[in-house]
């Protein structure tokens, strides 16, 4: 489910924050989806499960996450997590940020930019 | 050639300590060459060269080791005619140590006649004689030296029990054969020569043909005699403390010491001190497990629940549980001999009080090696050797002072309770990290 | 966060005129799992036998369940596992007595675990221990180590002559035993991506003091390169705060920060009129760069 590199720059917490939010919003991960426990992610990628039941925690604060007795957690339901375009747009800032500044690097138009969003957001309309 | 005489220095100069010892040596023996050299009548300085040759030895002490090192170090194998020269250099070394006693035994072979040794090698007939001579002490003192360094890598390199008694044996060997022969007059130039040319022969093709042997038989694996290695190992269930102090099987050290004591048997015959100095020798293995006994308890620490003052009881009476078995196996011994030789019981009884003293000094002096062998402990252990010894010629003596001679065996015992006050205090300190020399080295680097 | 498990203060140990510990303090509570770092003779050896009671601090003190650690009672001792850097196996005895003597002196030795640990790891019970490799005496030593299930487990540099997979084995080991009972692990190694999948928490050991002691993800995010741009050909003269090294290259440079915050930022940002891109450091870049 979860694609994790321990040598990464990127606290393992980190990588699973941004990969759980990313796979909410796009839907992947629909509501009531079971994640794999701590313990199972934690054997399966022979990694420490602290980091990862941190991450759930951060999760499950944010409204993303809900946590049941003695069954694994589950994506919460669309309701709690349809958050104000505020905080929506501020999840996918660093992917803008990043693409704006890779645009000026190029020495792309800000149109040129807008036209290469609006061809992508076309084609991946299904 | 450079590699072999750079191989020869370090053999002779390896520490700092050793290095002086070969330099005091050489400066003693060359002093003993000018007087030879130059005076009438040398005999009496001749001491000067025995204990420059003692030093010289002592030196090089390291060579045995070194080479052994050397020889199974991977280099070796790559260099250009690597164990060749290795070979050669330790055969250098021990014709250089032999050759002071090849040239001082000329100052020797004349000593008593009028006139310093060049004025007298003019005379031909005295010249022959003297190279003659130097020619026979030379060579004996290359096999005895070849023997020696032998002992002396049993005794270095396998620190444990096995390598103690082929260390010893090596040693009882080389003091009786040699004299023997010198009693005896079979002595001779000729049959030296060949004593060393089939000895090195052998040592030499053994020595350079060992890598391919090792290889032929590293493809044939086969199953070393599991049933006797049992037996001999033992049972250990119940004795598990014994098994990581290593004290558990005293059966092997029993076996390990009755070979030499019917061998040495045999070659002292029943000569009442000579018997007892090699007694008292025996007894003294006992040091040998208390020595390491530090070092062992390391793995002790973390699994029971003694404290350090408790551990050193509980090691003490793990170590006297062994020592029993031994000393009851040479007291046997020491029964059968007297008995077949018929001493008098005095002699017997002396015997059994130096047996004793003998491994209650060496246990405790064992114990006491907590930081690694340092200089207090080795000075001890030397004074305590020498004292025991003189103490067995004594008593074997025909004109013996008895009173003398319990009266210098309580005094020991008092030194022995002294041994062991230190041990104590000093395991109530013990610190593992540095009780073996390698690891007080590494605890400084950390 | 309570640290029941072993506590240090002003741990101090030299060895003659030798310091190698210096003022060290520190805490471990069960189910940390702490990576231990640092260069050949910056202290570690030293500092984890000195826990365990094998060697007394010069100063300072350290209590293990409590208890100062040179004078460990039976109770505790039982308590505790130790992977020595250099194995204390008897060559002469076969695995399977190794394991017999050592699980004699424990009350609890789960022979079950053992057993199947000796069969996944691929541990020959009837071999001689003079005839092993390196690995698998390396193995063994681990074992010794976990029959008792320690709640505290010492391993020093416990992983050095294993192949990947036996590591990676040895890894899920060590996971299971530190999660499913809030055990407490300490181990040393310098192979840093083993460190970054098993531990929590890290101590970077740097000439005898601990130069870092911390989360593993904190030290991630404080510890970071930054890639800085001016806006003219040449860099403005700044200052960053916590920098660990600084190169120019005309209106580039690179800077290794430790302490680093998002407000350090824009704060650097706004005063220097500079612009900065974060880049994040694995572990192994993160000790190169505080070596430097």
């Amino acid at each position: 489910m979860f694609i994790l590199n321990p040598q990464s720059g990127i606290p393992i917490y980190r990588q699973i924050l941004e990969q759980v939010r990313r796979m909410v919003a796009s839907g992947q991960l629909p509501p009531g989806t079971a994640l794999p426990s701590v313990r199972d992610l934690a054997l399966r990628h022979t990694i420490n499960p602290m980091t990862i039941s941190r991450a759930y925690s951060i999760l499950e604060t944010e409204g993303l996450l809900e946590r049941h007795r003695g069954r694994p957690m589950t994506v919460a339901s669309q309701s709690k997590n349809h958050s104000q375009l505020p905080k929506r747009l501020q999840q996918i800032g660093p992917l803008v940020e990043q693409t704006v500044v890779a645009a000026k690097q190029l020495e792309l138009s800000e149109a040129e930019l807008v036209k290469a969003v609006r061809r992508e957001w076309e084609q991946n309309d299904d | 050639m450079k590699a072999v005489a750079r191989l020869v220095f370090t053999y002779f100069t390896g520490a700092p300590l050793l290095r002086a010892c070969t330099f005091v040596g050489l400066a003693l023996i060359a002093l003993d060459l000018y007087f030879v050299a130059t005076q009438p009548g040398p005999g009496e300085k001749l001491w000067l060269a025995v204990l420059g040759l003692i030093f010289l030895f002592v030196g090089s002490s390291l060579m045995p080791v070194t080479f052994g090192r050397l020889a199974r170090s991977h280099s070796i194998g790559v260099l250009p005619g690597g164990r060749f020269k290795l070979l050669l250099s330790a055969f250098i070394t021990i014709l250089l140590v032999a050759l002071p006693v090849g040239l001082l035994s000329q100052g020797m072979s004349i000593s008593g006649a009028n006139g310093s040794l060049p004025e007298l090698m003019k005379d031909p007939r005295v010249r022959d004689f003297v190279l003659g001579v130097a020619a026979l002490t030379f060579t004996s003192a290359v096999l005895f030296a070849g023997w020696l360094y032998l002992a002396i890598w049993f005794l270095t390199s396998q620190r444990n029990l096995a390598g103690l008694f082929k260390g010893l044996l090596v040693v009882m060997l080389l003091i009786f054969a040699p004299a023997r022969d010198i009693h005896d007059f079979t002595v001779s130039l000729i049959w030296n020569l060949q004593q060393i040319a089939v000895l090195w022969f052998v040592f030499g093709a053994g020595f350079l043909l060992w890598p391919r042997f090792k290889a032929a038989r590293a493809r044939r694996t086969r199953e070393r005699f599991a049933g006797l290695a049992r037996v001999l190992t033992g049972r250990t269930a119940g004795r598990e403390f014994d098994v990581l102090l290593g004290t558990a099987n005293p059966w092997l050290l029993v076996a390990a010491l009755a070979l030499p004591l019917l061998l040495m048997v045999r070659l002292v015959g029943e000569v009442p001190s000579a018997w007892l100095f090699f007694l008292t020798i025996f007894s003294g293995v006992t040091g040998a497990f208390s020595g390491q006994a530090a070092e062992r308890s390391r793995a002790l620490w973390l699994r029971g629940s003694w404290s350090r003052a408790e551990l050193f009881v509980a090691v003490e009476r793990s170590i006297w549980r062994h020592n029993a078995y031994v000393l009851g196996a040479l007291v046997l011994v020491i029964v059968w001999i007297g008995l077949d030789a018929e001493f008098p019981p005095v002699l017997l009884a002396a015997g059994f009080s130096l047996v004793m003293l003998g491994a209650v000094l060496s246990t405790y002096l064992g114990l006491m090696i907590t930081r690694g062998l340092r200089w207090p402990e080795i000075v001890a252990g030397v004074v305590v050797m020498f004292s025991l010894m003189a103490l067995g010629m004594l008593a074997g003596f025909e004109t013996v002072d008895l009173t003398t001679v319990f009266a210098l065996e309580a005094c020991m015992i008092a030194l022995a309770m002294a041994f062991r006050f230190i041990a104590r205090r000093r395991w109530m300190q013990i610190d593992w990290m540095v009780c073996r020399p390698d690891r007080a080295l590494t605890a400084r680097g950390a | 966060m309570t640290s029941t498990t072993v506590e240090a203060s002003n741990l101090n140990k030299a060895f003659g005129e030798k310091h190698v510990l210096e003022d060290m303090s520190f805490g471990i509570s069960p189910g940390d799992v702490i990576g231990v770092l640092g260069k050949n003779g910056a202290g570690k050896t030293t500092l984890l036998e000195l826990m365990l009671g094998f060697t007394a601090p010069t100063a300072g003190a350290v209590r293990v369940f409590g208890h100062e650690s040179y004078n460990l009672p039976g109770d505790i001792k039982a308590r505790v596992g130790f992977v020595p850097q250099q194995d204390e196996l008897l060559d002469q005895l076969t695995v399977a007595d190794q394991l017999r003597v050592i699980a004699s002196f424990y009350a609890r030795w789960d022979s079950a675990l053992i057993d199947r640990l000796c069969s996944e790891w691929g541990v020959n019970v009837n071999a001689r221990i003079k005839s092993m490799s390196v690995g698998e005496r390396q193995k063994l030593s681990i074992l010794l180590a976990f029959g008792h299930k320690p709640d505290l487990l010492i391993l020093d540099e416990p992983v050095a002559s294993l192949d990947p997979i036996a590591r990676r084995q040895f890894l899920e080991q060590l996971l299971t035993l530190s999660t499913d009972e809030k055990r407490a692990i300490v181990f040393s190694s310098h192979i840093v991506s083993d460190i970054e999948r098993l531990a929590n928490r890290i101590w970077i050991i740097k000439e005898g003091r601990l130069d870092w002691q911390g989360d593993l993800d904190s030290l991630k995010e404080s510890i970071v390169r930054l890639h800085i741009r001016g806006t003219g050909p040449e860099l403005p003269a700044f200052k960053i705060p916590g920098v660990l090294n600084v190169r120019r290259d005309g209106a580039f440079a690179t800077a290794v920060v430790r302490d680093w915050t998002p407000e350090a930022q824009e704060t650097l940002e706004k005063s220097a009129s500079v612009q900065v891109e974060v880049e994040t450091l694995g572990l192994e870049e993160i000790f190169v760069e505080l070596h430097r």
